[in-house]
C-alpha cells in the first residue's frame, strides 16, 4: 500500500473532477431529457420526430464514439471558424471537460427523455381532472400536479441514469480529462503498479455509485412519505 | 472544414474489416455472460447465505464501477502479479482481445442475473402452487414452470443489455485492438476527419442496434405466441 502514499491528494483532485463532471452532466441530462420528452408528447409531428431520432440515435452509438466526434468534431469547428478571423491560429479545441460533459449527458439525456416520457404519461388522469374541476389553469396543473406525480414515477429509472452517467464519467480521460483513471496512468507511469493504481479508481467509481444508490433511496422514501401503500 | 463523401467510401470497408472482432467480442461475451448469469441467479435464489452473498458482492462490484476501469484493472493491472503471469490463464489474459472477452463476459453477467432474477421473481406464484399441486417436485417446477416463463418476462430488459454488450464492445479499442472502433480512430488519428468516420461508424452501429432489436421483437413474439389474446 505504500506506493500509493504520494498519490492520495491527486486522485481526491481527480475525484472531485468526476463529481463536477457529474453535477454539470445531471442537470443537462435533466434539461435534454425533458426537452426530448416534451417533444415526444407534443402534438407537432415534426418535434416527435426529431425526438424520435434523437433517442435512436444516441441510444443506439457507443459512447466512446459519441464523446470522440463532439471533441475532435467541435475542435475542427472551432478552428476552422478562429482561422477566418486570424489565418495564425493552428488549433482550438473545446476542454475535455465541457466536451466530455456534454457528450455523456446527451447521451443518458436520449434514455432520460423515454423515462420522463412515461412517467409524464402515468400522472393519474383522474388529479388532473381533478385540478381542472378546482379551476387550475394548465400551468398551475403542471406545477402542482403533473410534476410532483411525475417526479416519483420516474425517479427508481432515474436512479440508473445517474448511475450510467457517473460510470461515463470514466470514458472522458480518453479525451485527456484529469479524472482518476487519468491520474491513475500518470501514477503507473512513476511506480509501475498497474493493479493498485486501477484498483484505487473502481474503489473511488464504488463509493460514488452507492451515494447514489442509497441517496435515491432516501428521495424515494421521502417521496411516498405521503402516499399509502395501496398492496 | 468539409465534408468528404469519398473518404467515408473509402474508410467504410476498412471499418468494416474490424466487424469479425466486433462480432467476436459481441457473442463470446455475450454467451460467457449469459452462463455467468445463470450461476449468479442460482446463487442467489438458492436461499443459502454463504452462496446469496458473495453472488450479491459480486455483482454489487461488477455493476457500481465502470466497463472501461474493469477492462483497464483485467488488461493491464493482472500482469502485475507472478502468479497470474505463471498461470494457465495467462494465454488469454495475454492477449488484448482475451482481456476485453474477459471484463465484457465478467460486465454483463453481473447485470443479466440481476434483469433474470426479475423474471424469476415476475412468475406467477399460482402456477407454482398448481405445479406443486401436480406433485412436481421443486426441480422439475423450475425447469418446466419457472425457467420458461421468466425467459419469457426477462427477454425486452435482456435484449436492453445486449445491446449495451454492443456498445460496450467499442470500448476494446482502447486496449489497443482493432474492432470497428479501433480502426475507426486510427483513421482519424491519420486523416483528422472525425465528421466522416465517426460518424459513419455510428451509422453502421445503429444498423446493429436495429438489427438486434428486430431479431429480439421476433423471439419475442415467438415466446409470447400462447399470450396474446387476439384471434
Amino acid at each position: 500500500m505504500e506506493v500509493l502514499t504520494g498519490w492520495w491528494d491527486d486522485y481526491f483532485w481527480g475525484a472531485v473532477i468526476v463529481a463536477k463532471v457529474f453535477i454539470a452532466s445531471l442537470s443537462l441530462m435533466i434539461l435534454f431529457g425533458l426537452i426530448g420528452a416534451g417533444a415526444k408528447l407534443s402534438n407537432s409531428r415534426v418535434a416527435q420526430k426529431i425526438a424520435g431520432a434523437y433517442t435512436v440515435i444516441f441510444r443506439g452509438t457507443p459512447e466512446i464514439l459519441v464523446i470522440l466526434l463532439l471533441y475532435f468534431g467541435s475542435a475542427i469547428l472551432l478552428t476552422s471558424i478562429a482561422q477566418i478571423f486570424n489565418p495564425e491560429i493552428k488549433f482550438v479545441d473545446v476542454p475535455p471537460f465541457w466536451a466530455g460533459t456534454i457528450a455523456i449527458s446527451i447521451i443518458v439525456g436520449s434514455y432520460a427523455t423515454e423515462t420522463f416520457r412515461g412517467a409524464f404519461l402515468g400522472v393519474n388522469p383522474g388529479s388532473i381532472e381533478a385540478a381542472r374541476a378546482l379551476g387550475m389553469s394548465t400551468l398551475q396543473t403542471f406545477i402542482y400536479i403533473r410534476i410532483p406525480e411525475m417526479w416519483r414515477i420516474a425517479l427508481p429509472p432515474f436512479g440508473n441514469h445517474m448511475l450510467s452517467l457517473i460510470k461515463d464519467t470514466a470514458l472522458i480521460s480518453i479525451i485527456g480529462l484529469n479524472e482518476t483513471l487519468f491520474v491513475a496512468k500518470q501514477a503507473i507511469t512513476v511506480t509501475g503498479k498497474p493493479f493498485t493504481m486501477y484498483i484505487v479508481v473502481g474503489a473511488i467509481y464504488l463509493g460514488f455509485s452507492s451515494v447514489i444508490t442509497l441517496a435515491v433511496m432516501a428521495i424515494e422514501k421521502f417521496g411516498n412519505r405521503t402516499t399509502i401503500d395501496a398492496k | 472544414m468539409s465534408f468528404d463523401l469519398s473518404l467515408i467510401l473509402e474508410s467504410l470497408p476498412l471499418m468494416l474489416a474490424g466487424i469479425g472482432i466486433t462480432l467476436k467480442l459481441l457473442l463470446v461475451s455475450g454467451f460467457l455472460g449469459l452462463i455467468l448469469a445463470v450461476a449468479l441467479l442460482l446463487m442467489r435464489i438458492s436461499g443459502k447465505f454463504y452462496l446469496d452473498w458473495p453472488a450479491q458482492a459480486y455483482i454489487y462490484v461488477f455493476r457500481g464501477t465502470p466497463i472501461l476501469v474493469q477492462i483497464f484493472i483485467i488488461y493491464y493491472g493482472l500482469p502485475q502479479f507472478e502468479a497470474v503471469r505463471d498461470s494457465i490463464f495467462w494465454h488469454i489474459l495475454r492477449e488484448p482481445t482475451g482481456c476485453a472477452i474477459v471484463a465484457l463476459t465478467l460486465n454483463t453477467g453481473a447485470y443479466v442475473s440481476e434483469i433474470l432474477r426479475g423474471g424469476v421473481l415476475g412468475v406467477d406464484r399460482g402456477l407454482l402452487e398448481a405445479g406443486s399441486a401436480l406433485g412436481m417436485s421443486a426441480r422439475h417446477k423450475f425447469v418446466y414452470i419457472t425457467t420458461p416463463i421468466a425467459t419469457r418476462l426477462s427477454l425486452p430488459a435482456y435484449s436492453n443489455d445486449v445491446i449495451s454488450l454492443l456498445k460496450s464492445t467499442a470500448l476494446a479499442s482502447t486496449i489497443t485492438i482493432a474492432d470497428m472502433t479501433g480502426i475507426a480512430r486510427t483513421i482519424v488519428a491519420d486523416t483528422y476527419a472525425p465528421y466522416e468516420i465517426f460518424i459513419s461508424l455510428a451509422i453502421v452501429y445503429m444498423i446493429f442496434t436495429l438489427g438486434l432489436q428486430k431479431l429480439f421483437g421476433v423471439i419475442e413474439r415467438y415466446l409470447g405466441r400462447y399470450t396474446r389474446r387476439d384471434g
